[in-house]
């Protein structure tokens, strides 16, 4: 097995996928000769050919239009948009086309597509380059959404997302693309989406976390265990849909539930998790169910961004209001 | 008072703003000529010219985007987008400037801009003309989000919409347009922003609802009450961003059980935020979960097609009766 960071093992995934299936291509912006923003297309151009690999206009909404039309025709598009804030241009041909080919279509069609993006803060940038939008695609009905939070994850879920037949946004967690390396299967490795992994078992309360936040759930969990607390993380690693057995597994066993992300609080993915658990589990819980979030604002610019993306002090500081609820 | 429906009352306070306020102006696809597609415009083209009620190209990312640059120098924009599924090309202007411009100019700019659409189901439309985004923007930190239920409550908050100085997206439930006439106050009717209203006091269960839901809410409080006893209190949310927690609390506390009626896909809507909130907050009141009914998680369906998909009286009142017998 190779040793290998996120960045590297989702190129090591498209190559992969490449070779295997002729009818996948990747588009979007600087993804050929350049190697992408990442590298995460790195050395693409050159083995496959700009009939594979094919470098795009500076047009969100044109990227991912085109690939709706390749992927109703045929072709298994694997898009990339630079950055989760250069989603929006495009939020109109996710929302009300790729969302809905096979349903408008009554199943005569559908769109094998996955929208590939960095996502998330943590590495000091401008404006427009540190969102987490998962929530909003999460809402729409007929779009996967995933998010990885280690490297082999990253090559097993993005080819499982290939393979799916349906469109799938594929969130990548920019702040871990180069944080750390780990054995990454060779070829074929596939891991389904839909459920999530218990990235530690622990008896006293459920961490959920996923991307770069799922570090810092573990982080806690073991600052957590210095201190008696026997915290349990699961890693949802698929946002849409939901793992809802995995979850309420893990909340029935603990009583107690935090949810940890780096989106604004408001209408974000833990809002959901929450509500399951309300309907699933409230008469397992000896707490309320808390958040550790983003705030209600903007992501800030630069350095500022310690004070909003969730840390590791913070969810201590949360796991223990509810050990003493 | 006159006797208004909902889309009267959109228009009167249109009418009324802009008479006070000159800087007030409205933007959209026939919203001059025409008076609007539900004619929630009609006569303020003849009344106020056209250099104040400007018909546009059909291309919602320029009216939005041309309605950013007039409110930051000045101006009160107030935009209608014809329907809410064509609210989705005009989300980056939404998302990435309208609602940060405060931010990104540390206060220097603000955008007092009001976006207007038509939203929900219930009069079995084609694609991309019945749904229920306000999710989306109640995601969105910069931006309010205001749905009024009732044609009095229109104008007043529409009003103050207009009078806010942050961008405000006003989503008005258009089965709702013509369903009933209503006493509108005259002239300055102004209500506040981030206040719910109780629509029905009762004393068992709440029941919460915005929009079009806010009257199949009230029809299931009633037959719960006339046939089984139960007494429901219906909460009317009004503003979604920022929510009214203060009564939503208050009532929860006297009957520790909540239902809420949505129209929109069941998860990650706005219900699952109002769940969390509500557990998080109210944990010991909870008599038993929170009950959610909604819409489903697949695209809004077409024609007749929607009546299974909108929460009616039956599931809202037997979402009732599932959190009693919690």
């Amino acid at each position: 097995m190779a040793q290998l960071n996120l960045v590297q093992a989702v190129n090591d995934a498209l190559r992969s996928e490449m070779q295997l299936d002729d009818r996948l291509v990747i588009l979007g912006e600087d993804v050929g000769v350049d190697g992408g923003v990442f590298r995460a297309t790195e050395g693409l151009l050159k083995q496959f050919g700009p009939r594979r690999v094919l470098d795009t206009p500076l047009s969100e909404v044109g990227i991912v239009g085109s690939s709706i039309g390749m992927a109703a025709y045929g072709l298994h598009p694997v898009v990339e948009v630079q950055f989760s804030g250069f989603l929006p241009p495009a939020f109109d041909q996710i929302v009300s086309h790729a969302a809905r080919i096979r349903w408008r279509s009554r199943g005569r069609y559908h769109l094998p597509l996955v929208v590939r993006a960095p996502y998330g803060g943590g590495i000091r940038s401008p404006e427009h380059h540190s969102e987490s939008p998962e929530a909003f695609y999460a809402h729409v009905g007929g779009l996967k959404v995933v998010i990885p939070s280690t490297p082999a994850d990253a090559k097993g879920l993005l080819i499982a997302a290939i393979r799916d037949p349906d469109p799938v946004i594929f969130l990548e967690p920019k702040h871990i693309y180069r944080a750390f390396r780990q054995e990454v299967p060779e070829g074929e490795y596939i891991l389904p989406l839909g459920r999530a992994q218990i990235a530690q078992e622990g008896d006293d309360l459920s961490l959920f976390a996923w991307g770069a936040m799922t570090q810092i759930a573990l982080a806690a969990a073991e600052e957590l265990d210095q201190a008696g607390i026997s915290a349990e993380v699961v890693d949802l690693r698929t946002i849409s849909p939901l793992d809802a057995e995995t979850i309420v597994a893990s909340v029935r066993k603990t009583g107690r539930a935090l949810i940890v992300h780096e989106a604004p609080r408001q209408g974000g993915v833990g809002a959901e998790v929450a509500a399951l658990i309300n309907d699933k589990a409230l008469m397992s819980l000896q707490a309320p169910v808390l958040r550790v979030a983003g705030f209600d604002t903007i992501m800030p610019l630069l350095q500022l961004e310690d004070y909003y993306l969730p840390d590791a002090g913070r969810v201590v500081r949360a796991a223990r209001r509810l050990m003493t609820y | 008072m006159a006797h208004l429906n909902l889309v009267q009352a959109v228009n009167q306070a249109l009418l009324t703003e802009m008479a006070r306020d000159e800087r007030v102006l409205v933007l959209g696809e026939d919203v001059g000529l025409d008076g609007g597609v539900f004619r929630a415009t009609e006569g303020l083209y003849e009344k106020f010219g056209p250099q104040r009620a400007i018909d546009t190209p059909l291309a919602e990312a320029g009216i939005v985007g041309t309605a950013i640059g007039m409110a930051v120098y000045g101006l009160r924009p107030v935009c209608e987008l014809q329907f809410d599924g064509f609210m989705l090309p005009a989300f980056d202007q939404i998302l990435s400037h309208a609602s940060r411009l405060r931010g990104r100019s540390r206060g220097r700019f603000q955008v007092p801009l009001v976006i207007r659409a038509p939203y929900g189901g219930g009069i079995r439309a084609l694609e991309h003309h019945s749904e229920s985004p306000e999710q989306f923007y109640v995601h969105i930190p910069g931006l309010k989000v205001v749905i009024p239920a009732t044609p009095a409550d229109a104008k007043g908050l529409l009003i103050s919409a207009i009078r806010d100085p942050d961008p405000v997206v006003f989503l008005e439930p258009k089965r709702l347009y013509r369903a009933f006439r209503q006493e509108v106050p005259e002239g300055d009717h102004a209500i506040p922003l981030g206040q719910a209203r109780v629509a029905r006091a009762g004393r068992d269960v709440t029941l919460i609802g915005w929009g079009a839901q806010v009257h199949t809410a009230l029809q299931a409080a009633e037959l719960l009450a006339a046939q089984e006893g139960i007494s429901v209190e219906v909460l009317d949310l009004r503003t979604l961003s920022p929510l009214d927690l203060e009564t939503i609390s208050q009532s929860v506390e006297k009957t520790g059980r909540v239902v809420i009626a949505q129209e929109a896909p069941r998860s990650f809507g706005f219900s699952s935020e109002l769940t969390a909130l509500i557990t998080e907050r109210l944990f010991l009141h909870l008599e038993g979960p929170v009950v959610r009914v909604t819409g489903f998680d697949t695209a809004m369906p077409y024609f007749s097609l929607e009546q299974y998909y909108l929460p009616d009286v039956g599931r809202v009142a037997r979402g009732v009766r599932q959190t009693l017998s919690a």
